[in-house]
């Protein structure tokens, strides 16, 4: 099975180099402001997330877990620290560079979906292809190849209301690895889904990982999804407690 | 799927809401298109004005007349080719007293010579000629009343009381669509000859001249000018264009007014676009958080948003220009029909067409401008928070 290229043995291959860290923070800290009052989230963050890695992030509200996820796909900029991504320092990059990165490295699977509702299931897998430079028969193909690894290829033609939460989730996640990124992020993935939903996307979410070699760092409350991660972290006050 | 199959879904994502600005679009494209045909057509009269013609008058006002005796004097200038000269009239017609058409006493050789734009039958000329009550009416004005050769009409003069019967010897038509073809022409010398007060016999209103040569136009018009400097009744010598436009001048404030109008109107266009794209956009402020995140940079969301408004005007001004080219152009017969005099032809110009496409387009830009900036300067983790 392939993934836009990438073989199961490929994956193998890059889960072998897992010694390497994907993901390295060194004294990481974001802090907001409501007007001259600063309130610090994340409080010296030091991480490494090897290659390969499916890794859950733990913690209760307000603790800092989704800002930190934030960072590192690039989405936010750090107050004090460094964040460095697949060799790339994500500091020193301008918003459009960062966008770029982003488009090339980092699948995003929200709790919400975050479909588009007038946009087809296909079309809103194909919506970061539209960034690169593919013809449409490759857009088409790639797109096909997205929602058959989901198990939705019958549904390419749905709108968003016409498919079941758990479906939504999987075009979602479809849209998420449909341009080959290195790394998954995912917030609260099950968070609006049923028991046997949430089990089928972290299904996927595993296959994913094991099966296509992607880095998959999740955000999650849920202590069964949790356990489907290799490694959970847990965060409170900004810090993080233990691996 | 392209940017633009996903602006075009974005535009009709509230379909209602779509329907309604695009009605907007189309009924002020409509309001904007019909005021400037007015103010186009009413400035027709300088389009209509002969480079070769000039215009002799009263130096102190038109409603002041000159001594018929400078017809003779003008006549010998050189580089005039030939001259006629008229009295406005201003009788009205007793069977439709409300309503306005121009009537002129106009002298019998040459006043017809110097509007080669008017054109009568030779017969129908050659009657008018023999017949001394005769008149010449236009096209227009004979088929708003049905009169037909050979009909007597009596008007009841104002500035020459009394009541006034001329036969219809001919009609006219205009080799010039800016020109009225709703005017009644008849003898100066039934006038002159007729029961009028004795200061205004042997008087003329106006003359018009036309020159050999029109680049020595204001030449002609300064040396006549100054052959009657020390007479008592001095005379103002101008080009035609230069004539209608001092008439054209005395409405500038009414028109100014329409131009004004039609600022506005594109002012509201604006805003009520602007107001929808502003609408769609803080509506999605969700989605284009998402959009971000996944790699779409500022640039692809001012282009989707810029795309969606200029769409929807696209759409707006297409059907503005597609109802404005029946209503109006109909509406136009009924002027040309009952406001001939003003309004000789009423059309919608090719470039108020395309002066109408062309600002809807930049209403379109214009009204994207502060929504595409809004979306373009969003955080992205800050759009994503808020609620889909």
């Amino acid at each position: 099975m392939t993934l836009n290229g990438v073989s199961t043995s490929a994956a193998v291959a890059k889960q072998d180099a897992a010694a390497k860290p994907i993901v390295t923070l060194r004294g990481l800290k974001k802090s907001y402001y409501r007007g001259l009052i600063e309130l610090p989230v994340l409080d010296g963050i030091d991480l490494d997330i090897p290659s390969g890695a499916f890794e859950a992030l733990m913690g209760p509200s307000g603790s800092g877990k989704t800002t930190l996820l934030n960072l590192i796909a690039g989405l936010d900029r750090p107050t004090a620290g460094t964040i460095q991504v697949n060799g790339v320092n994500l500091s020193s990059m301008s918003e459009g560079a960062l966008a770029d990165w982003r488009a090339r490295t980092i699948g995003f699977v929200f709790q919400s979906y975050n479909l588009i509702p007038v946009l087809t299931a296909a079309g809103n897998v194909e919506l970061p292809l539209l960034l690169t430079k593919l013809s449409a028969s490759n857009r088409k193909d790639r797109v096909k190849t997205a929602l058959r690894i989901v198990g939705l290829e019958e549904r390419m033609g749905h709108l968003p209301r016409e498919l079941s939460g758990g479906q939504e989730q999987r075009v979602a996640i479809a849209r998420a690895i449909v341009s080959d990124p290195t790394i998954v992020v995912a917030d609260e993935p099950t968070g609006d889904l049923d028991r046997k939903s949430a089990d089928e996307i972290l299904d996927l979410l595993v296959k994913l990982n094991r099966e296509f070699g992607k880095t998959i760092l999740m955000v999650t409350h849920d202590p069964a999804a949790a356990d489907r991660a290799s490694v959970r972290r847990h965060l409170d006050k900004g810090r993080l407690l233990n691996s | 799927m392209t940017y633009r199959t996903m602006l075009i879904k974005n535009a009709f994502r509230n379909r209602f809401r779509s329907i309604l600005t695009i009605t907007g679009i189309g009924v002020a494209i409509l309001a904007f298109v019909f005021l400037r045909t007015v103010v186009d057509v009413w400035n027709s009269g300088l389009t209509a004005a002969a480079e070769d013609r000039l215009v002799t008058r009263h130096k102190v006002s038109i409603t002041m007349l000159l001594p018929r005796t400078y017809y003779d004097r003008m006549g010998n200038q050189p580089n005039v080719s030939s001259i006629g000269y008229a009295n406005w009239f201003g009788a009205t017609y007793p069977k439709d007293e409300h309503s306005f058409f121009a009537n002129f006493a106009v002298d019998d050789d040459n006043y017809l010579n110097v509007y080669p734009e008017i054109v009568v039958p030779p017969d129908q000329l050659a009657a008018w000629k023999a017949d001394p009550a005769g008149a010449i009416v236009g096209q227009t004005l004979a088929a708003k009343y049905g009169w037909k050769l050979g009909d007597k009409v009596t008007l009841t003069g104002t500035i020459y009381p009394g009541d006034w019967t001329f036969n219809v010897c001919a009609f006219y038509t205009t080799t010039n669509r800016a020109i009225d073809k709703s005017s009644f022409l008849f003898h100066w010398k039934y006038l002159n000859d007729g029961p009028i007060s004795d200061r205004m016999r042997e008087q003329v209103g106006w003359l018009v001249i036309r020159v050999k040569d029109p680049s020595q136009g204001s030449a002609v018009a300064g040396a006549i000018d100054s052959m009657f400097e020390s007479s008592e009744a001095q005379t103002l010598t101008e080009s035609e264009r230069a004539f209608n436009l001092s008439f054209i001048s005395m409405y500038a404030a009414i028109f100014t007014a329409m131009d004004v109008v039609s600022v506005v109107i594109l002012l509201i266009m604006t805003m009520i676009v602007g107001n929808t794209i502003a609408m769609g956009v803080r509506e999605r402020t969700h989605e284009y958080g998402v959009l971000r995140a996944i790699g779409f940079t500022p640039r692809h969301l001012m282009v989707l948003i810029f795309g969606e408004s200029l769409f929807i005007t696209a759409i707006g001004g297409a059907l503005g220009l597609l109802i404005a080219l029946p209503i109006v152009n109909g509406f136009g017969k009924f002027i040309e029909d009952n406001l001939g005099s003003f309004f000789p032809y009423f059309a919608i110009s090719s470039g108020t067409v395309a002066l109408a496409a062309v600002l809807a387009l930049v209403v379109g830009l214009a009204s994207a401008v502060l929504p595409a900036w809004t979306a373009a300067r969003l955080q992205v983790t800050m759009a994503l928070r808020r609620l889909g």
